[in-house]
């Protein structure tokens, strides 16, 4: 079970690593979306491995049902052609520059984490789905209605921010 | 190397391809695939934590799905935001509005 685990595992972080470095370099924006959405369904199999199901499903849900779709819709609306806006060469010292925002948290982070070993559990806790919805509806419901009011005051707000008025152009 | 720190690696190296992309990125669309994942790295970090610590599990889970709500709220909002862009520069480049008028 442990070999099985951990080829998973590396299974797992392949696609992530491929696919997000995809979602970064690629040309195409549809591409892009591609690595996005492949490292998004690795994702729900590294929470499966961690052995939460149910986030596993709604990661599925939301983010490869519902977030890539929106993404889409934001390529497709902008008209974004493979030859177009990225597919420009970038200039050396914004290469450099974006590097360098990549690798100082990098660096410090990766530092933490390697230098001070958490032992951790060796198999993940397994939490019931009802146990999830009890503490939704008693102990954190108060976080729960306000995600649902910025649900809705962020729907709220991307109409009124598209929309546009008749013949004010 | 323990299960929670290979775990956090990888969140780790979400984080700093997103960041990456976020500079490199010429379009507000690519620089929003990027944010998303930034953000997918944050979840599996909380999970991670949640699920391999002796910590309370239930509270990790349900962060994780919060931040989901979150970036699915904030995507509606950037998508709004982009339309609008597009709309009144004929063009969804950072460049392209990198300046303000009062």
């Amino acid at each position: 079970m442990e070999i099985l685990a951990k080829t998973a595992f590396a299974f797992y972080a392949l696609i992530i690593c491929g696919g997000s470095i995809m979602a970064v370099m690629s040309k195409s924006l549809v591409r892009a979306l591609i690595g996005l959405i492949a490292v998004m369904m690795a994702l729900a199999g590294m929470y499966l491995l961690l052995a939460a199901p149910f986030i596993a499903f709604m990661q599925i849900l939301i983010y490869v049902g519902g977030v890539s779709v929106l993404i889409f819709f934001a390529i497709m609306l902008t008209r974004a052609s493979p030859d177009g806006d990225e597919a420009q060469g970038n200039s050396l010292r914004k290469g450099i520059l974006a590097l360098f925002a990549m690798l100082v948290p990098a660096a410090v982070l990766s530092v933490i984490i390697v230098r001070n070993p958490e032992k951790g559990l060796a198999v993940p806790v397994e939490v019931a789905t009802a146990a999830l919805g009890k503490g939704m509806l008693e102990v954190y419901l108060l976080p729960f209605e306000i995600i649902s009011v910025i649900l809705f005051a962020a729907m709220a707000g991307a109409v009124l921010v598209a929309w546009q008025k008749r013949g004010k152009q | 190397m323990s299960a929670l720190g290979l775990f956090q690696l990888v969140a780790l190296f979400l984080l700093a391809v997103g960041l990456f992309g976020l500079i490199w990125r010429r379009t507000l669309v690519g620089m929003l695939i990027s944010l998303e994942l930034m953000v997918n790295g944050a979840g599996l970090s909380i999970v991670a934590a949640g699920q391999l610590t002796a910590g309370d599990a239930i509270i990790g889970q349900l962060s994780t799905l919060f931040v989901m709500g979150l970036a699915a709220a904030e995507a509606t909002l950037i998508l709004a935001i982009i339309l609008v862009v597009f709309k009144r520069f004929k063009g969804a480049q950072t460049m392209d509005v990198s300046e303000l008028r009062g």
